[in-house]
């Protein structure tokens, strides 16, 4: 991150935003002419460099990518159901080799063999309909799902009219900023995204801190492989999560609202840019919202391939149009974020759960689940479930529920759920009567609820397999500033691959070396949370993986 | 202890500071080298990304050990910090192991080795093999060579962005960028270019950041022999840039930039680091020689100072001492030229003492003076990071003070409001919240309009002018009556953009501005500086941090060389020699007594010659033919001497007209200071013995002096400086050993405390006075206007230094080998000129040679060029208008036509 280029971006702000302007430069030819990145670079009185590598750094914005006309999905649920060499093999009867990519998770885990084409996705049984895709006869749409809860719901029922939540917004705006940040205190509402951070107190620290221009950044870049819950969210409670930026807004003091959401979610998008409209139509968003003298104005952005920009560093260079590389901190976001100043970087699902909250009160939220995990969790479940989908369930309700009861059980055998995405934990299957849902209970186990995506990983499926698709997962979307994660994401695949290919075992200090040093030194959760699926798999897959190494000691000087 | 808050490393308590991080904690309390990093750099912001860093913290209250980096989280009370435990030493093992997976293990023919940060590093934490078997690598990444001075060697990237970060933080250039993701990044030059074809200002940031050989520079890898480093300070500009001269037996190997330096923090530009291979040049001249037949002849020491004492004396005992002037470098050091002008006053009893000082700021030093009595920059580049406004007026520091440009841009690029007043499009201007793109020669007249704004909007500091100034009813009266219309029509810039730089000016906490030869070297030159001064003191920017009224000044010493008496009416320390009092305190000194009629100015002295009144003229170290205007009148000048003595490193083009010439030595030759343009006196110290047959210039002013009969002690900065501060006040406290490795400000008192803001309290005037000035057209314009309807300016290019003597004689000429003309598309259209045509530029003096570069740098109407190359000699058609007050040569504004000459392959 350059204070540089963060205050020369933030010249034209939002409304000539640098990195939707780099996108819409890479729209037509799949990257941005040379000629258009020297005139956006004079422009903003950056450096071409500067346009350039922040363009090399995204899927759909880098030049190698040029060439690419089709993505097929290479995250977790598309692997693990083994959808994806069929897919490629009918794919390759309209493209050539070079015009077919790979994109991790498009988010179409519970009916697999996804690919996106065009701006669109396709899953399911779509890849049986390539000619009519091509020809633009078919073009996809909505896939289906079901959204089911287990006890109290309150992000998956039915949204009330808009009519109503006009109501209750006046209701919110009338009794002020700091009554709301106290019901949100009084909630215990912790975030979303993976970390757990309290959300209050991250509002409280922006509000607080000093500026008159502050931001509200929702992070609807879901990238873990296997989660769509958010994009549940996005698609189909726009509102709820529309609503919760726009009171986390009122609470911070800031009047404008990004969302950031992945370019692999075109309809998450289209959706979320009517709800932007039908709220500005109703009053409900723009200057002087209801008369309150309030103001929040909402930006939707396009992301463009890139996972890290989960991370919420990365994601704010990203909307600056810098390289969403991960920064140090501090300065935290809510003192020095989007354009430098202050920021709320929170979740979808954390958002979404705020307007509930000031909507029945904090007090009725903390009631729900099991303290200090209060309120409820959206997990969705891959199509290893035989009823696949996104579940909410209130906290500390029992995974076997969720598995058994929400899930229906197994579609076939599966040996470990991965929970939380790639970087959350491998809970083997005899420890799933162990667990409950909550932050608590999978720490206290060594695992990790994060966002709580649920992918289930066949009996049959290699476990040395599937670490070495973490890492390389972990490899590709490093960004790659870090030491640790840039070299040891790529360093832990080969030696993964060369074990499973019979090459060389893999020698159990230098592995366990690794794992340390990406745990203890990475800068950012991506390098740093990699071990703790492996050391899960090597906890419980002992037997299975012991081939794959050798005792040879060789000693650290 | 007890008051302090403190922490523990490796549990003993140690003071901390709030809000400082791990590493500079640690790095206080035990030394640099204490916790190994491989991308933190001083001059840079954390950025985290080695991991080495890495310690163990234990924060109080909770025993849990967490493993942070050092370098970007902060400290904290009670905290207690483990540096070297048993897990950290493994941590930084294996990341130094991973880097290795990645690197060529060739260290020993590598041009880094022994320099290495990453070989050290590895040493420290004591890899003896790489565990992991051979996988994906960079290894074979081409070099680049395309580049003069620099160039890159990827392979050997360890990403740990310094170099990009060095680009942008220090020089603001954005240059360089990592591209790609992950394991893939990599540096990019530009659009994925080489050095040579990217848009680079070779300033070197990003090769003396580099810890490893991945960007380097040419003189790195023989850097490595050096025996000894000497600190001195740079030549090329009134900054005042310190450097890190590497040498080996008298050869300089390689130029770095310290980066406890006050003044350049670690920065240099690509003249000062890179530009020094002249000094042991193969055209340097060698001997003395005396021109006999017209041919110069090649004569001892001995015979030619013989011959210039019989000559000088000659020339004295029949014309009297007023036949004879001197003219002094401002490239020499402050003893040199205080000799040069004690020699002409004291020896040759005369007053015919003037310096180049004439040619650029001598309108800011009479400006300042009738304003503030004091002519010199009233604060220091350092208050940079204290204003709010910043106000550019006719400079283009970018390029002619690169370090103190990059610093401009640093603060502007992060927000703070910039005003550039200029005709070109600069690169200031460009980042600029106001650009005022005036037409050349209407300084006054915009100053006007923004004063005028600043009364209507009732915007002035009333408690600041009633107690600091005098003068402000009558200016007020006539800046109300101004006709806007008029003013608007002449400057060519509208009202309301003036209004709005004037009202961010005025409205600023602090307003701080600079100034540069695009206002003194002008008919209205000191009129100019004097409405500047008046702008600062209506609207209180005077006599704190972060305001004031700042000339760039442009070369290394012309500051030095006014202070030290290089004028025709004031001696060192600027008293006044026409005053009998202030004259006794030379003569007290100098043990003779002193003439009290002004001299010559330099302008003067052409005239002079001209006319038969001047028969002889020593020279040290300029060429004035190539950069004086109107050369022809120069030359003519010149062949009426009697007597023309030049002491110079080259044969210039005014050495064609030299009767002697001594092989005098350049600034790594000799010791002595230089004062910057912030009144910084530093400390300039020898690196090598002058080359055989040469000497310094003081010692040579020394030996004539000497055989004039006058006894002068031999050449010594410190004996010299001793005088000095005997006879100029603000010198008082000066001494040699005081200076230490930043300097001190002048005016420094009796006990050597120093100055870094002037006019704190009163000026020296007493109060301070404002002026009304009416602004006039410059004659050249009236005279030849109609005739040549375009304006032309001179400037200087980044690359090359006044007639480019020094710099021509590097690779620099590789970068930019010509000078070129600068037109707008608009007058290029109309006159059918295409880019790079060979065009014929005319004035009324005569006509040059020149290619033509179609760029928007340029309004319609206005042309721009630099005077480096003696091929072109552009100053053969500048004007010979002079500033009305200080007799500074209007070069900005020439009345010129072009036309085509010849387009490339097209006869």
């Amino acid at each position: 991150m350059s204070r540089n280029l963060t205050s020369l971006s933030a010249r034209k702000g939002l409304s000539e935003n640098l990195f939707e302007r780099i996108g819409e430069l890479s729209e037509k030819e799949g990257a941005p002419s040379e000629e258009g990145l020297r005139q956006l670079a004079e422009e903003f009185l950056m450096g071409p460099a500067n346009l350039y590598g922040a363009a090399s750094f995204y899927d759909f914005t880098r030049p190698e990518n040029k060439d690419i006309k089709v993505y097929a999905c290479s995250g977790s649920a598309c692997l693990l159901a083994g959808t994806q060499p069929a897919l490629k093999a009918r794919l390759g009867a309209f493209f050539r080799e070079e015009e077919i990519g790979q994109v991790c998770c498009l988010g179409r885990c519970h009916e697999n063999a996804a690919f996106h084409y065009q701006g669109r996705n396709y899953s399911g049984q779509d890849a049986g309909k390539l000619q009519d895709i091509v020809d633009g006869r078919h073009t996809g749409g909505q896939d289906q799902y079901e959204a089911r809860a287990h006890g109290r719901s309150l992000l998956t029922r039915d949204f009330p009219s808009l009519d109503n939540c006009r109501h209750t917004l006046a209701g919110i705006l009338a009794r002020g900023p700091e009554a709301a940040l106290s019901e949100a205190i009084l909630s215990g509402l912790r975030g979303r995204g993976g970390a757990g951070f309290p959300m209050a107190v991250k509002m409280k620290s922006c509000r607080e801190a000093p500026g008159a221009e502050k931001f509200v950044v929702c992070n609807a870049d879901e990238g873990d492989p296997g989660a769509f819950s958010d994009r549940y969210l996005l698609e189909q409670q726009p509102y709820s999560v529309l609503m919760g930026m726009l009171l986390a807004g009122y609470i911070t003091g800031a009047e404008s609202g990004v969302l950031y959401i992945r370019a692999e979610y075109p309809e998450a998008i289209v959706r979320i840019g009517q709800a932007i409209a039908e709220l500005e139509w109703q009053g409900m968003a723009g200057a002087d919202i209801l008369g309150s003298g309030f103001s929040f104005r909402f930006k939707a952005i396009k992301a463009r391939g890139a996972y890290i920009c989960g991370e919420e560093t990365a994601l704010l260079a990203s909307i600056e149009g810098q390289r969403p590389e991960v920064r140090v901190r501090p300065p935290y976001p809510t003192q020095e974020g989007l354009f430098g100043k202050p920021t709320l970087v929170s979740n979808v699902e954390t958002l979404a759960c705020l307007y509930h909250i000031l909507r029945d009160g904090g007090a009725a939220f903390a009631k729900i689940g099991a303290k200090p995990s209060a309120g409820t969790k959206l997990l969705s479940l891959d199509s290893s479930f035989a009823r696949p989908g996104v579940c909410e369930v209130e906290m500390g309700t029992p995974l076997a529920t969720l598995v058994d009861e929400l899930g229906g059980g197994f579609r076939h055998p599966v040996k470990a759920l991965h929970i939380g995405g790639p970087l959350g934990g491998l809970v083997p299957v005899g420890m799933i009567p162990e667990l409950t849902i909550d932050f608590e209970s999978f720490a206290r186990h060594g695992f990790l609820l994060g966002h709580a995506s649920v992918v289930g990983i066949p009996e049959g499926y290699p476990m040395i397999a599937y670490l070495e698709h973490l890492f390389e997962f972990a490899a590709h979307e490093s960004c790659g500033k870090c030491f640790p994660c840039r070299l040891g994401s790529v360093r832990g695949k080969e030696l993964l691959q060369k074990a499973r290919a019979g090459e060389c075992a893999i020698s159990e200090a230098l592995f366990e070396d690794l794992l340390d040093t990406l745990e203890k030194g990475s800068l950012c959760g991506l390098g740093g949370g990699l071990p703790l699926p492996v050391r899960n798999a090597l906890q419980y897959f002992q037997e299975e993986l012991k081939p794959y190494f050798s005792q040879t000691q060789i000693a650290v000087q | 202890m007890n008051q302090h808050q403190v922490a523990f490393i490796n549990d003993k308590a140690h003071e901390m500071r709030e809000g400082e991080t791990i590493l500079s904690f640690i790095r206080r309390h035990h030394g640099e080298g204490y916790v190994p990093t491989l991308c933190d750099n001083p001059l840079l912001e954390p950025f985290g990304s080695c991991r080495l860093c890495s310690v163990e913290v234990a924060r109080p209250g909770n025993g849990a050990l967490k493993t942070v980096a050092a370098c970007h989280t902060p400290v904290a009370e009670g905290m207690h910090i483990f540096t070297d435990t048993e897990a950290i030493r493994r941590l930084r093992h294996n990341i130094v192991e991973l880097i290795l997976t990645d690197h060529p293990l060739d260290c020993l023919t590598c041009e880094a080795n022994g320099r290495c940060e990453l070989q050290q590093v590895a040493a420290r934490v004591g890899i003896r093999e790489v565990r992991y078997p051979a996988g994906r690598n960079h290894l074979g990444r081409p070099k680049d060579e395309s580049h003069p001075y620099l160039r890159s060697d990827l392979s050997k990237c360890i990403n740990c962005y310094q170099c990009v970060r060095a680009c942008d933080e220090v020089q603001g250039e954005f240059v360089l960028s990592m591209a790609g993701r992950g394991f893939d990044n990599h540096i990019i030059k530009g659009l994925d270019t080489s050095f040579a074809n990217s848009y680079c200002v070779s300033c070197g940031a990003c090769a003396q950041a580099c810890p490893t050989a991945a960007i380097s520079d040419i003189f790195q890898p023989a850097a490595r022999s050096a025996t000894e480093t000497v600190r001195t300070v740079c030549t090329y500009c009134g900054v005042g840039c310190n450097l890190e001269v590497a040498k080996h037996d008298n050869t300089i190997l390689s130029i770095s930039a310290p980066e406890d330096a006050e003044v350049n923090h670690g920065h240099t530009c690509v003249k000062g680091r890179y530009a020094f291979r002249f000094y042991n040049h193969p055209d340097r001249l060698r001997s003395p020689m005396i021109r006999r037949n017209g041919q110069l002849e090649a004569v001892s020491w001995d015979e030619a100072y013989d011959y210039i004492a019989e000559r000088l004396t000659a020339i004295r005992a029949e014309y009297g001492p007023g036949a004879i002037a001197g003219i002094s470098s401002s490239r020499c050091t402050n003893e040199e030229n205080y000799l040069m002008q004690k020699f002409m006053r004291a020896v040759i009893g005369t007053n015919n003492i003037d310096g180049c000082a004439r040619v650029c700021h001598a309108p800011t030093a009479l400006g300042m003076q009738r304003t503030f009595g004091t002519g010199a920059a009233t604060n220091s580049i350092g208050d940079l990071q204290f204003t709010d406004c910043i106000l550019v007026i006719g400079a283009n520091p970018t390029t002619g003070h690169p370090v103190t440009g990059a610093k401009i841009k640093q603060q502007a690029m992060k927000g703070k409001t910039l005003i550039v007043v200029d005709p070109r499009r600069t690169e200031l201007a460009r980042h600029a919240t106001y650009h005022l793109q005036l037409r050349p020669g209407t300084n006054v007249a915009l100053l006007n309009m923004m004063i005028y704004y600043i009364l209507k909007e009732k915007l002035e500091d009333r408690g600041f002018i009633e107690e600091r100034t005098e003068g402000f009813e009558e200016l007020r009266r006539n800046i109300m009556a101004l006709d806007l219309d008029a003013m608007e029509a002449v400057c060519g810039v509208g009202r309301e953009l003036v209004r709005e730089a004037a009202v961010a000016y005025a409205t600023a906490p602090n307003a701080m501005s600079f100034h540069g030869l695009g206002v003194t070297e002008h008919y209205q030159g000191t009129f100019a500086v004097m409405q500047i001064a008046a702008l600062a003191m209506l609207t209180g920017n005077i006599g704190r941090r972060g305001v004031g009224v700042n000339p760039l000044r442009g070369q290394n010493n012309v500051q030095g060389a006014a202070d030290m008496g290089v004028q025709p009416n004031l001696g060192p320390g600027y008293l006044d020699i026409r005053n009998p009092e202030m004259r006794q305190t030379y003569e007290a000194v100098y043990g003779v007594s002193l003439p009290s009629e002004p001299g010559y100015t330099i302008p003067g002295m052409f005239e002079a010659a001209a006319e038969g009144k001047l028969k002889a003229l020593w020279i040290m170290g300029e060429d004035v033919v190539q950069t004086e205007p109107n050369t022809d009148k120069v030359r003519h000048a010149l062949q009426q001497l009697d007597l023309f003595i030049l002491q110079e490193l080259f044969y210039s083009e005014t050495a064609s007209y030299a009767d002697v010439i001594l092989p005098a030595a350049s600034f790594f030759e000799k010791s002595g200071t230089f004062t910057n343009g912030e009144r910084r006196i530093q400390r300039v110290n020898r690196v090598a013995p002058p080359l055989p047959g040469t000497k310094a210039d003081g010692e040579i002013i020394t030996d004539i002096m000497n055989r004039m009969g006058y006894p002068q002690l031999t050449y010594d900065p410190a004996t010299l400086l001793e005088e000095i501060s005997q006879v100029a006040p603000a010198f008082r406290g000066v001494r040699w050993e005081r200076l230490g490795r930043n300097g001190l400000q002048w005016p420094v008192a009796e006990d050597g405390t120093d100055t870094q803001i002037l006019h704190t309290e009163t000026f020296k005037l007493g109060k301070g006075r404002l002026f009304y000035i009416d602004y006039q057209e410059s004659r050249e314009l009236e005279k030849y206007g109609e005739e040549y309807p375009l304006i032309l300016t001179t400037n200087r290019g980044l690359e090359h230094y006044n007639s480019g003597s020094m710099t021509r004689r590097t690779q620099d000429t590789d970068i930019v080998g010509e000078d070129l003309l600068l037109i707008n598309p608009e007058d290029a259209r109309s006159r059918g000129i295409e880019d790079g045509d060979k065009v014929t530029l005319s004035s009324a003096r005569g006509a040059v040679s020149i290619r033509a570069k179609i760029t928007d740098v340029v309004r319609p109407g206005v042309l721009s060029t630099t005077f480096h190359f003696p091929e072109i000699l552009v100053n053969q058609i500048t004007s010979d208008v002079l500033d009305s007050e200080a007799d500074c040569p209007e070069y900005k504004v020439v009345a010129v036509e072009v036309e085509v000459r010849l387009r490339e392959g097209i006869p």
